[in-house]
């Protein structure tokens, strides 16, 4: 390509110059350009080497439907390695890089092998030759040869955000069609969403000759947008709608561009009530013989480079069209100094326009085609199928436009053919929604505008002028020419991203691959980043002439989210770190911050181990652990859950959900018991008091709090409606603290409570309310650690306090903080399951040994009935038991080897479920074992990290197991 | 994204505020016991699951946190009726 800048024109500011370097070289550019411009400018010519065969390959288009412009960009906030040169906004210091070509793109050492192999290498080429004798001997070299460069393994300094809005009219494009709607919605009072992916507003209306209103297309688009910015309306410039969802959602990314890169994006979750869909059009190239050279591009591209930045895509010009657009292209080009000559494939082209590019100065040929391009990296000339030539050094090409109708595609609106436009089209559209513009496949300005002014009447708007449009030369009729008839089409390019060609559409036909979406899949037509805008359409009109059919009974390919590139950042770095979801501290946050508890997340922030202990974790963990078995410790159990069951009916209720049996559970007492889902799978453990025959307190898992709530409201609502019964969740309201130790009833006594805390009047499994220290208490004796242990509940404004105030108390005693990894090797030690750790989907309460108790209650619960299915009731289930090391530890996830094999690859009979090291019992375990509970004192052989070792099948119980201490 | 109006308090929920809750009118033995193990897997596995139509529970969980019953497009995802749990929507009601 020889582009170069024109002496004037364009929307750019010529005062002011930018740097930035291609391929290490320096250039510059004007505020106002994209990177796809300024090169042009600059005379780059190719920018990069094509996927598949290595052809050189320059700019192809002006923006979002470029096939070929794929470089890495570096700007000052980060490096990406695959973006499309015409929408990236150009800025001072900015890089760009090749990244297809080696060692570079003018001179590619693969491509004098390709085009060696070219003939050899069509559709299905991988599948039907790299298939022996597997893949994997060629991807690695395959791999090296294709791909858009390489990602970085920095995070950006982009910054992130996302927006949730609505609103009552979304108008997509700021072309003018969606100005003339916006236009009519002027003083309407509602609520406007204007965007466009462009830095302004105009679209086309930015580079074509056109006056509305008596003044320049682009200022009219100013005006229009200047007052429906003063009017309060939104305006989103450099945002794209990137997909459209059920209920009118979409999501937009918008992007805010500094004087030194992309500084941030913004991610909308924007729901309208009504929708204007004013996305215009994109120009569709023709195939013919070489249509990929550097130097060839799309004839509204032409226009706009010239138009709007004021660049000319080569000192000599051939428009080669099958409609009247072409003569525009023509025609700005001649105003801009540049030989033009005119192919036009039609016979008969209309006068009008004909008699305005001779008098502009254009030579034209009418009823012939190109049949062949000539040039390498740059184009050099052209040869036409009369056997006569043209020297030019840039080709336009006028195909026809295809109107964006992604979004209403993505809603599953259906694509069908006009033929008047020779476009697909959706004409029927989602509820509340307008098409309008190119986008419907309007062509002359003057119905884009009424199109445009008449939606927004649709939407509310009260205006009633309609725009008047004025233009030179119309957009006119069109011939719908699909592949020229003379040329090799193997050296014709339908997809120039994935290097598909005419060629391969005609094998995938002759291969019985018509329909569309085979095609596409088959020859990879349309499969590129570019989401295949230039491509699709002549793929469909080409396998329709291969196939006999009509190009209507083709159809289109699937249209899916995103409608352009997206950035992961955009929709996923602000879902980072404290952005993913809010952090839940305890009330006595403080208190433990204050003694050096290191947090891990439990769904709250929870001390994993406090450095007041101990200089390390495994040091700590040991120093309490050692107080819980020898004095007291203090363990913030806040988050456990505490559910109120209150009703008359609240024991009927509670008793249906818990495997034991709580009808006989008198007030003041507390039992342990699982609860299923209704297939018999545990779900849940914890303990329930009874506080009185109307008041019950659940328990559940801290991790479950709010699921359990949630459940046992679902079944009073959808069951069990007539049930007279109460569930309140008041985890939060409550802070919770575990004394546990033989010295926690000195602990307990010295809090001052306002009850008997004898072994005799609070024996384990009892239930008091009362005061401590002052304020309301909830005490339960329940074990978690095998020790003697209460659990005091607090409001949770005192949480703070009482952990300082029992830790005040109890320091003659020796107490200590506790964290969770103390009290989960403390409960290890006496073989208390872990849900979720010793259970999985499958672990039913007769696989952790409760089949006595299920057994034993005489009424239904959820979950009972299940347990009787022969897959529950089956031989062989896995059951919960210890497991001690016989030569080596035993690590937590070891696999547990089926009797008879000595080492891998062998069948696995269960695994190791929770594992440590105890300072009493020594390294200990528990596993879920097919039929473990039958085989006590067995060897079994478990498989980790590439070890076997041996270990011996025990009761669960490696503490105290008369539960002298539990029962002190 | 869905958007439901709750029937109990009355506000326009979108999904990420609502919590679905699978088939609607699925029936649980009231005598779990005296049904044979087919009655029941049928109650506990067995969903139609079709194209078009579809009786559902949804629960207005990050509001009111009332369940209650939908008629849903699982194509086009148009909500057809909804309805309190206490009430049993017909499809031919509501076209």
């Amino acid at each position: 390509m020889s582009g170069f800048r024109l002496d004037k024109g364009g929307r750019i500011d010529r005062a002011r110059s930018l740097k930035f370097t291609f391929n290490g070289k320096q250039m510059a550019g004007h505020p106002g350009d994209t990177l796809a411009s300024a090169l042009l400018a600059n005379g780059v010519g190719a920018l990069g080497r094509s996927f598949k065969y290595h052809r050189p390959r320059g700019l192809y288009a002006a923006g979002v439907d470029d096939p070929n412009a794929m470089l890495e960009v570096t700007d000052a906030y980060g490096r990406e390695p695959g973006l499309r040169a015409g929408q990236v906004q150009l800025v001072d210091g900015l890089s760009a890089q090749s990244v297809t070509g080696w060692p570079s793109p003018a001179f590619d050492l693969v491509s004098g092998f390709t085009r060696f192999a070219s003939p050899f290498m069509s559709a299905g080429f991988y599948y039907k030759t790299l298939k022996w004798p597997n893949w994997s001997w060629y991807e690695e070299a395959i791999r090296k040869a294709a791909g858009f460069g390489t990602t970085s393994n920095t995070v950006d300094a982009r910054l992130r955000e996302q927006r949730h809005d609505t609103c009552d009219v979304l108008v997509i494009g700021s072309g003018p069609a969606g100005l003339a709607a916006v236009d009519a919605l002027k003083g309407s009072g509602r609520k406007v969403v204007l965007v466009d992916h462009a830095a302004c507003v105009g679209g086309a209306l930015r580079w074509e000759d056109a006056q509305i209103e008596g003044q320049f297309g682009a200022q009219w688009a100013d005006g229009v947008a200047q007052a429906f910015k003063a009017e309060g309306g939104q305006l989103l410039l450099n945002t794209f709608v990137t997909g459209a969802y059920e209920g009118n959602f979409f999501t937009l990314i918008e992007s805010r561009i500094d004087d030194t890169g992309l500084a941030a994006e913004r991610i909308w979750k924007l729901r309208a009530n009504q929708v204007v869909l004013a996305t215009g059009s994109v120009d569709r190239p023709l195939v013919c013989q070489n249509n990929d050279r550097p130097g060839v591009l799309l004839s509204a591209a032409a226009r706009q480079f010239i138009g709007e930045y004021g660049v000319a895509p080569g000192r000599s010009l051939s428009v080669f069209t099958n409609n009247d657009s072409g003569y525009l292209t023509a025609l700005a080009a001649l105003r801009a100094g540049i030989d033009t000559t005119v192919i036009d494939a039609r016979v008969q082209p209309s006068e009008a326009h004909l008699e305005a590019a001779r008098a502009a100065g254009a030579t034209i040929k009418t009823g012939v085609e190109v049949s062949n391009i000539k040039g390498g990296s740059r184009v050099k000339g052209l040869v036409l199928s009369d056997g006569g030539h043209v020297a030019c050094d840039a080709i336009a090409l006028a195909g026809g436009v295809t109107p964006i109708i992604h979004l209403a595609a993505h809603r599953g609106s259906k694509p069908s053919y006009n033929a008047e436009a020779a476009a697909f089209v959706c004409p029927r559209l989602p509820e509340g929604w307008f098409a309008v513009g190119a986008a419907s496949g309007a062509r002359e300005l003057s119905d884009v505008l009424a199109q445009g002014h008449a939606a927004g009447q649709s939407v509310g708007g009260t205006s009633t002028s309609v725009p008047v449009a004025k233009v030179e030369l119309s957009m006119g009729g069109i011939e719908p020419l699909w592949q020229a008839k003379t040329g090799n089409p193997k050296k014709m390019f339908v997809d120039l991203q994935n290097d598909v060609k005419a060629s391969d559409v005609a094998l995938a036909a002759r291969e019985n691959y018509v329909s569309v979406e085979h095609l596409k899949r088959y020859t990879t037509l349309g499969m590129g980043t570019d989401q295949g805008r230039t491509s699709n359409i002549n793929g469909i009109g080409i396998l329709a002439a291969q196939t006999g059919r009509n190009i209507d009974a083709v159809g289109t390919t699937t249209f899916r989210p995103p409608y352009t590139a997206t950035r992961m950042g955009a929709i996923a770095h602000h879902r980072q770190q404290d952005g993913f979801s809010p952090r839940r501290y305890l009330p006595g946050h403080a208190d433990h911050m204050a003694h050096g508890a290191d947090f891990e997340d439990f769904g709250w922030q929870r001390p994993d181990w406090y450095s007041d202990n101990g200089p390390n974790r495994e040091a700590a963990v040991d120093v309490e652990m050692h107080a819980v078995r020898n004095d007291v410790g203090v363990f913030d159990a806040s988050p456990l859950g505490k559910i109120e069951i209150a009703g008359p009916d609240a024991r009927a209720f509670i008793n249906r959900f818990y495997v034991s049996n709580l009808a006989t559970l008198k007030p003041g007492r507390i039992r342990y018991s699982v609860m299923c889902h209704d297939d018999g799978i545990i779900f849940d453990d914890g303990v329930v008091a009874c506080v009185d025959d109307n008041l019950f307190l659940s328990g559940p898992t801290s991790g479950n709090a709010e699921v359990v709530a949630g459940w046992y409201e679902q079944w009073r609502q959808t069951e069990w409606p007539d049930m007279k019964v109460a569930v309140a969740p008041v985890t939060s309201n409550w802070a919770a603290i575990a004394l546990a130790g033989p010295k926690a009833r000195d602990l307990l006594a010295s809090l001052e409570p306002d009850f008997d805390v004898s072994p005799e009047a609070f024996a384990h499994m009892r239930f008091v309310e009362g005061t401590l220290a002052g304020v309301p208490a909830r005490v339960a004796r329940v074990s978690f650690t095998g020790e003697l242990q209460y659990e005091i509940s607090v409001p949770a404004r005192y949480g703070q306090s009482l952990m300082e105030t029992a830790m005040g108390v109890g320091e003659t005693l020796g107490a200590k903080r506790i964290g969770m990894e103390a009290w989960l090797r403390l409960r290890l030690e006496k073989g208390y399951l872990h849900l979720g750790s010793d259970t999985n989907g499958r672990t039913t309460p007769h696989d952790i040994g409760m089949g006595g108790v299920v057994g034993k209650k005489p009424t239904d619960f959820i979950g009972k009935r299940a347990l009787s299915l022969p897959y529950n009731a089956s031989e062989n289930r896995e059951q919960l038991v210890g497991l001690k090391p016989v030569d080596q530890p035993i690590q937590i996830g070891a696999r547990v080897l089926a009797d008879g094999y000595d080492t891998v690859p062998a069948p696995s009979i269960g695994n190791v479920t929770s594992a440590c090291d105890s300072p009493s019992a020594g390294n200990i375990a528990m596993a879920l074992i097919e039929n473990g509970a039958v085989r006590m004192g067995e060897r079994v052989k478990i498989y980790a990290d590439g070890q076997v070792s041996e270990a011996e099948i025990c009761i669960p119980v490696f503490v105290d197991p008369k539960n002298e201490r539990l029962n002190a | 994204m869905i958007v439901i109006r709750c029937p109990y308090c009355g506000e326009q929920r979108q999904e990420e505020e609502l919590t679905f809750g699978g088939e609607a009118e699925i029936v649980r033995p009231l005598e779990p016991s005296e049904v044979n193990d087919e009655v029941w897997t049928e109650y506990l596995y067995f969903r139609d699951n079709p194209k078009g139509v579809n009786h559902e529970q949804w629960c207005c969980s990050a509001g009111c946190g009332q369940w209650f019953k939908v008629l849903r497009n699982t194509v086009s995802h148009d909500v057809l009726g909804v309805v309190t749990y206490d009430k049993i929507l017909k499809a031919e009601q509501v076209a």
